[in-house]
């Protein structure tokens, strides 16, 4: 019995909603903005997660980093707190140990710059450059479309030589052939020996891709940098070693050129993939904690909407519920019925709401290039979250319906 | 015939209203049978809504008992009220009281929907109540789309869908110009004559007159009961 009743009372209730265009439009708007919200948030958090693993499998999930000091935060390079100060700077040669050890396939310093590009008069803005070791697309994926990569003999000796990544050629040189010629980065004059294309998902803020990838001593001698933030060694291991076991080999072998002693903190920091993803993920958690908290004083709202809405439809009823107890419902029947309605309109709220955050996901989606879509969870969880909102927020209106006396309610004008 | 299908003893009804307790009934008792056609009149005040009240079921007796077709309605709470109201009441109202926004066939359905039959059972009993009081050609239309007539006689096909005991109709003429009040008479006429028990609450008394027993009410008492003779 209560079954039949689900497709009796939509049917009702849709009945309702096209009587009422307008005031049912206006009484689930709350509960289509709130859905649309989380539906959008979540596509957004999706998406920046889905970049982010791109980016952790391009460097791979075995790839980690060796860190003068380990700060969710960039530290004031002015200001460094004590524990960092004696922490000593890394260096190439932390990296040439490591990169010595039978369990290390790959070990080499990098320092993140941002500096401007200049050929001829065509400058750019401030763009990121690595200094870094010739095998960077071990590390940063993608390829060299012309030329080549620096030399080993060219990264020992820091020669003024840069790979120019693709976009930031265009933008310097157009259709002009950009090999062999020197260029400025910051200030300084470099040789193009190679044009490095990115690869096409890496996460980065947008205006902030690599332009340029110069030998790190180039890099260390031209340039002026932080050695708390910018420096970090990037070290894979061989095939068939674990993570963890390359990481202690890495402690132990940093350890002994540092001369530490048994017992002797570490002076250094080193994280994994996983420990970035991690933390990536208690941000985002956070960030989405509170845009639930938001939405979902949206959906409150709404809720409260279609509460008074429903109010006004029991009145307005009243003689329709006389006439209904008259014929034999009872007041489980009439509740039922009430709360189907309120759950229909709030359900037609929902289903809106997924329709436009899909819309806002798609949008988004192309805006920021991301690469995964809404998830369905949040489809699923904003039907559910409707449906609950129209059973909760209608359940004083229909009980207030279901309690009606009958001989009062077929009298009522 | 004195198959009995309503036993009233000494049924008291008061309210309170506001300091002051209205004694709507005051001690009514009377016996209802099998196939009789009786009016109810009395002048407003008198109690017959509130005795129409009882009869239907909409309403339970502050002392007094009542029996419908063999069960103790007076003492029965509002779920088992219900159930009985859908089984054994049919209703005809004054104002028809229709879902506006529903087709001849819904509304008919509607007592079938709180008996619990589904699908096509209930579609067809509806369409074969409809045809009973001569409206097969409207099942479609919504309320808006008949004559006051037909909106009646769908009333009437919506009380009569689940076979009830008594049809108990208040005032069905009310809203209705003498013609159409005549042509709902000679329904509630066939009704009789295939069998069908028809209580009638009114105060016109050439509508009362189609009855074939007539209770008068005054002051809360039956004042008068007439058997027509056959």
């Amino acid at each position: 019995m209560r079954l039949s009743a689900i497709p009796e009372g939509a049917a009702i209730a849709l009945d309702a909603i096209r009587a009422n265009k307008l005031r049912s439009g206006l009484t689930i708007l709350g509960i289509v903005i709130g859905v649309s919200t989380v539906m959008a948030m979540a596509s957004i958090v999706q998406g920046i997660r889905g970049q982010i693993f791109e980016t952790l499998e391009i460097v791979g999930p075995t790839t980690f980093r060796v860190l003068r000091f380990f700060s969710t935060t960039p530290l004031n390079p002015d200001a460094l707190p004590r524990e960092v100060r004696i922490r000593p700077v890394l260096s190439p040669e932390d990296a040439e140990a490591m990169q010595d050890l039978p369990e290390i396939n790959y070990s080499a310093i990098w320092v993140g710059l941002f500096e401007r590009l200049a050929y001829d008069r065509t400058r750019t803005q401030l763009l990121v450059v690595y200094g870094a070791d010739p095998r960077f697309m071990e590390v940063l994926g993608g390829d060299i479309i012309e030329g080549r990569t620096f030399t080993p003999t060219e990264a020992r000796a820091g020669t003024p030589v840069v790979v120019l990544e693709r976009e930031a050629a265009d933008r310097l040189f157009g259709r002009e052939n950009s090999m062999g010629k020197v260029i400025r980065v910051g200030g300084r004059p470099f040789r193009i020996v190679g044009i490095y294309r990115e690869p096409d998902n890496i996460f980065q803020p947008p205006g902030q891709d690599i332009a340029a990838i110069v030998p790190f001593r180039a890099a260390e001698r031209n340039f002026r940098y932080d050695e708390t933030n910018s420096l970090v060694i990037l070290v894979k291991p061989r095939t068939g070693i674990s993570v963890d076991v390359a990481m202690d080999a890495a402690t132990l072998e940093l350890r002994r050129i540092r001369k530490l002693k048994p017992g002797d903190p570490n002076t250094f920091d080193m994280i994994t993939s996983d420990q970035i993803l991690g933390l990536f993920n208690r941000l985002t958690g956070v960030f989405f904690l509170v845009m639930i908290v938001l939405s979902s004083v949206a959906l409150m709202v709404g809720g409260i909407g279609v509460m008074a809405i429903m109010m006004v439809s029991v009145t307005q009823r009243t003689r329709e519920i006389g006439v209904r107890k008259a014929m034999g419902a009872t007041r489980r029947e009439i509740l039922w019925q009430f709360l189907v309605e309120a759950a229909t309109l709030t359900l037609l709220g929902g289903a809106l709401g997924i329709t436009l955050g899909l819309g806002a996901g798609e949008v988004l989606k192309n805006v920021m290039g991301f690469t995964t879509g809404v998830p369905i969870w949040s489809a699923v969880t904003a039907t559910a979250v409707s449906i609950a909102i129209g059973l909760i927020f209608g359940l004083l209106p229909a009980s207030r319906a279901s309690k009606l006396d009958p001989v009062e309610a077929l009298r009522y004008e | 015939m004195t198959d009995t299908i309503i036993e009233v003893r000494n049924l008291t009804r008061e309210y309170q209203m506001g300091a002051e307790l209205v004694r709507a009934l005051r001690g009514v008792d009377m016996s209802i049978y099998r196939n009789e056609y009786v009016a109810i009149m009395g002048p407003s005040g008198s109690g017959k809504s509130t005795l129409m009240n009882m009869i239907g079921c909409l309403d339970t007796p502050t002392e007094g008992e009542y029996w419908l077709n063999g069960l103790e309605v007076s003492t029965m709470g509002d779920d088992a009220l219900a159930r009985v109201r859908n089984r054994e009441i049919g209703f005809v109202f004054q104002t028809f009281n229709l879902l506006p926004r529903a087709s001849a066939l819904h509304n008919v359905e509607l007592p079938l929907i709180y008996a619990g039959v589904s699908g096509r059972t209930r579609r067809e009993h509806a369409s074969g109540a409809l045809s009973r009081v001569g409206l097969s050609d409207r099942v479609d239309h919504r309320p808006n789309e008949l004559s006051g007539g037909q909106r009646q006689r769908v009333a009437i096909a919506r009380a009569l869908v689940n076979e009830p005991s008594i049809l108990l109709a208040d005032e069905p003429t009310g809203n209705l110009d003498s013609t159409t009040s005549e042509e709902i008479m000679t329904v509630f006429e066939e009704l009789h004559a295939q069998g069908q028990t028809i209580i009638m609450v009114t105060h016109e008394a050439d509508i009362a007159a189609h009855a074939h027993r007539v209770i008068t009410l005054r002051d809360g008492r039956v004042h008068s009961d007439t058997k027509k003779a056959a």
